[in-house]
């Protein structure tokens, strides 16, 4: 017997309700990642950056990157928005005719090294690792290029070596961590003439940040951006004026990118390994019948095939029993009949002659 | 044969290129459409955008409200002869504001009269041959963005005198007070009050909106006097609430000083209430308040009185009153944000460019810092006792305050400030230390205010010698200032920040736009 069509459906069906049902366990459970204790981060002033590109420089040295096409002295190159790019993991832009400012402002753009990454939740091959002290770092040797990083971040900050054919990398700020680790800053914060990066433990900079806002009400927005941006980041940043002014995206939300995605990502691996075993099982269902339907077919085969060679041989014999008498009374009847006929004869004889043959009785 | 071919080929090229030009010429046409300014200058702000959407006091809008360009209709009746009665009706003694009506009955009867007039004249307009309003629905009733120029107006001490004199200062020609007793307005000399006091934003119970109020009583006015051919003030939109012409309104320079009653000089206190049998004590040492020199430095009466022409003191009691909205004394004086308030105003003055530099930096403290206080509460001359008049006692302390227009003598201001920080990379930067002080106190000279609160010798070197006493030599930056980023000091920036944040912030502020923030040479001389 083979299964049908809407019964493989069915059991489709049955099967997803399944895989989604630990899904409200899941949501009800109280757990929020609120960043590593005493993790790192950075605050950025805009009302503090006066666009003079030194940490573009020194991201530039310290991480050992091409030198680009124009020196980092040459101001003019802020006339157009820029973005980070293979060969650059940072870059500041300008914002001309804000409302509100008294002049030109400036944004500087690298990544935010999120609480909770969206990058490192994209990754399959867990190529992005949050450290402990707020780096997101990335881990060439596993990367397969997918590139998913560079479409799951909501910052736009992960770019790819295109023009590497065979060991492209995704690039991205660092947030120097090799030189954290051996206690040095970062190398835009160190060549900030103004302060305008501070750098320090994050919960301390939302300190900073507060008492920025608290001192000054009328030079800063009352909100530190990166503070719950996509469930927070380890980089912050103060404005004097609306952020989307300073092309921030203010349509982020408080939800980290994994907390978005974990309801349908929680559900991969059930479906990893919960459904081969049930489509094999499925499948051993599916053969165990269609092998006893064999079974049972062959049985009553064989069943028949014996009953009809049964009855065939009790046919045969009849007829062969018949076909017997029948020869049996023909011949008696030939031989009656010869016998008539000689009677006959004899008594035509006896007639003249006296019948002294005995009548043969048949048989 | 072969001719005849040529030709036919020469027609179709020369049709093929027609339609194109054809083409071009209407996709031009219709891409400069909307850049083009339209015959009215409609990309030109005006003053005179109002807003048809008076059916909102009958619930949701079926459509959107009708932007009217009024000075637009004035015009085109105005070449007909027709005046302001084509579409207002006369009311009790002015004319009504609202259109063809005198109150709004129902939404059908406002409905039927916008629809029924405007689309009537716009008809008979187009069928007499010319250019006509809009008759359907969304010709007039669509979202238009027209840019605006529109401004408040109001009375000032010059366009008061100004007024005063054309009307040979018989006051009870615009002010009046309402007697409820006999149910109608009233002159009471003596009692004449800003516009504002009772006509306010919206009409309440006798008194109609202000909007309502001068559009009836000014227009009025000034449309009489212009029908006899006086001097008078404008009848049109732009005429009083365009801001460009606002600034060509003409300007009485030693306006002579409007009496009604006020001192010269006072004491800001509590004021003795009903059934008080004395006056209520505060601790505070008093604050003589210069009423007279106030009256010079504001444009209006309304600028402190914003409701009364009253005293502070009788709203704003001890422990606020319900007629002050519960905003105690303490804060009616204090708050910052107040632009009413002594503060708030005074505040105000740091936001200049002369004072920014120094002011912008510093924390806007709520309430401010207590060493401020003795500036305004002045402790009680010797020579004062209980009986002396409050009068007496504000001209004796305000005699005694002394504006501070000087600082420490040349000698002991360095000249220049030598700051070596960044040494390894460039020469060091020389300060113009001396000439920094000489301008900003230079900039503080004219101002009584300033003088007022710049007390002492030293206090002018706060600007940059912050967070620690006064002091001929004060500490160098660097006894505080040191590493960037230290846990044990979360809010103080490194010795390189600090200083670059105080002199660039400084710049900024003041409009200093030499040397530019990011040429590091203009104060660093490169190291040879």
């Amino acid at each position: 017997m083979s299964i049908s069509r809407r019964r493989f459906l069915g059991w489709l069906g049955a099967a997803g309700v399944g895989t989604t049902l630990g899904r409200s366990a899941h949501a009800a459970g109280n757990t929020q990642f609120a960043g590593y204790p005493d993790s790192l981060g950075v605050l950025f002033d805009a009302t503090r950056c006066i666009g003079c590109r030194k940490c573009e420089e020194a991201c530039n040295k310290v991480n050992e990157l091409p030198a680009p096409p124009k020196p980092f002295g040459d101001l003019a190159v802020l006339e157009r928005k820029r973005r980070t790019d293979a060969k650059t993991y940072t870059v500041v832009n300008r914002y001309e005719n804000v409302p509100g400012a008294k002049g030109p402002l400036y944004r500087k753009i690298q990544c935010n090294h999120c609480l909770e990454p969206a990058c490192a939740s994209a990754c399959f091959v867990r190529a992005f690792t949050k450290n402990s002290n707020g780096a997101v770092t990335y881990d060439e040797s596993v990367c397969v290029g997918c590139r998913y990083c560079m479409i799951a971040c909501p910052f736009e900050i992960p770019t790819y070596e295109y023009d590497k054919a065979f060991t492209p990398r995704i690039m991205k700020c660092t947030f120097c961590y090799p030189r954290l680790i051996k206690g040095q800053l970062p190398g835009c914060v160190e060549s900030c003439p103004a302060e305008a990066l501070t750098f320090g433990k994050r919960r301390n900079l939302l300190k900073i940040a507060r008492e920025r806002i608290g001192l000054f009400p009328g030079r800063y927005i009352d909100h530190i951006y990166g503070e719950t941006e996509m469930g927070g980041t380890a980089w912050l940043t103060l404005s004097g004026v609306p952020f989307r002014e300073l092309g921030m995206r203010e349509d982020l939300g408080t939800t980290s990118a994994p907390e978005l995605t974990k309801g349908a990502l929680s559900v991969v691996p059930v479906v990893a390994s919960m459904w081969p075993v049930l489509l094999t099982g499925v499948y051993a269902i599916s053969q165990r019948r269609d092998k006893i339907a064999r079974e049972e077919k062959a049985a009553a085969v064989a069943e028949a095939v014996a009953k009809a060679q049964a009855e065939a041989k009790v046919k045969l014999t009849e007829a062969m029993a018949r076909a017997e008498k029948d020869k049996k009374s023909a011949i008696d009847k030939e031989v009656k009949k010869a016998l008539e006929e000689a009677a006959k004869t004899k008594a035509q004889e006896s007639a003249a002659a006296p019948a002294d043959v005995p009548e043969k009785k048949p048989s | 044969m072969m001719k005849e071919r040529s030709l036919f080929r020469r027609t179709g090229l020369v049709l093929t290129l027609a339609a194109l030009m054809l083409a071009f010429a209407i996709i031009s046409v219709q891409g400069s459409a909307p850049s083009a300014p339209p015959a009215d200058d409609a990309s030109k702000p005006r003053a005179d955008i109002i807003r048809i959407d008076g059916l909102k006091q009958f619930g949701k809008l079926e459509r959107p409200a009708v932007v009217y360009l009024h000075e637009k209709h004035t015009q085109a009746l105005s070449k007909k002869n027709k005046d302001c009665a084509t579409c207002h009706l006369p009311d009790k003694k002015y004319m009504s504001t609202k259109f063809k009506r005198l109150t709004d009955a129902s939404k059908k009867t406002v409905m039927d009269i916008y629809h029924d007039n405007c689309t009537a004249c716009h008809r008979q307009t187009a069928d007499a041959g010319e250019k006509a309003g809009p008759v359907v629905c969304t010709g007039c009733h669509q979202d238009r963005a027209v840019a605006s120029s529109w401004t408040e107006i109001g009375m000032d001490k010059s366009l008061h005198y100004r007024h005063g004199k054309a009307q040979e200062n018989k006051c009870e020609v615009c002010h009046h007070l309402y007697d409820p007793a006999a149910k109608k307005l009233v002159y009471v000399k003596g009692k004449e009050d800003d516009c504002r006091y009772c006509h306010l934003e919206k009409t309440v119970d006798n008194a109609i909106s202000m909007r309502m109020a001068s559009h009836a009583q000014c227009i009025d006015c000034h449309r009489k006097r212009l029908a006899e051919n006086k001097d008078a003030g404008p009848a049109t939109c732009g005429g009083c609430h365009d801001a460009a012409t606002q600034k060509k309104i003409q300007k009485v320079k030693d306006v002579p000083r409007l009496m009604r009653g006020q001192p010269d000089v006072t004491i800001v206190q509590a004021v003795k209430r009903d059934g008080q049998k004395v006056a209520p004590f505060t601790r505070m040492s008093v604050v003589p308040f210069n009423h007279i020199g106030h009256e010079s430095y504001n444009d209006t009466c309304r600028a402190c009185h914003h409701s009364s022409m009253d005293a502070c003191g009788k709203c704003h009691t001890l422990q606020g009153s319900k007629d002050g909205k519960f905003v105690n004394l303490q804060t009616a004086m204090h708050r910052v944000s107040a632009q009413a308030s002594c503060l708030g105003c005074h505040d105000g003055f740091q936001a200049d460019k002369r004072c920014a530099g120094c002011h912008a930096s510093m924390p806007r403290k709520d309430p401010p810092e207590l060493s401020g206080c003795a500036s305004c509460h002045m402790p009680k001359p010797a020579a004062a006792t209980p009986e002396t008049e409050p009068k007496a006692l504000a001209a004796m302390l305000l005699e005694a305050r002394k504006p501070v227009t000087a600082t420490y003598a040349d000698e002991d201001i360095p000249e220049t400030v030598e700051i070596k920080a960044l040494s390894k990379q460039y020469e060091p930067a020389k300060l113009p230390h001396r000439k920094i002080v000489q301008t900003l106190v230079k900039n503080i000279k004219d101002s009584k205010l300033a003088g007022y609160f710049h007390r002492d010798l030293g206090t002018v070197c706060q600007g940059c010698h912050h967070n620690s006493p006064v002091a001929k030599k004060p500490p160098a930056c660097a006894s505080c200032h040191g590493q960037p980023f230290d846990g044990r000091n979360l809010f103080k920036p490194g010795l390189q920040a600090a200083y670059h944040l105080q002199c660039m912030e400084c710049h900024k502020d003041m409009g200093i736009e030499k040397p530019v923030a990011t040429n590091c040479t203009g104060c660093h001389k490169e190291k040879l």
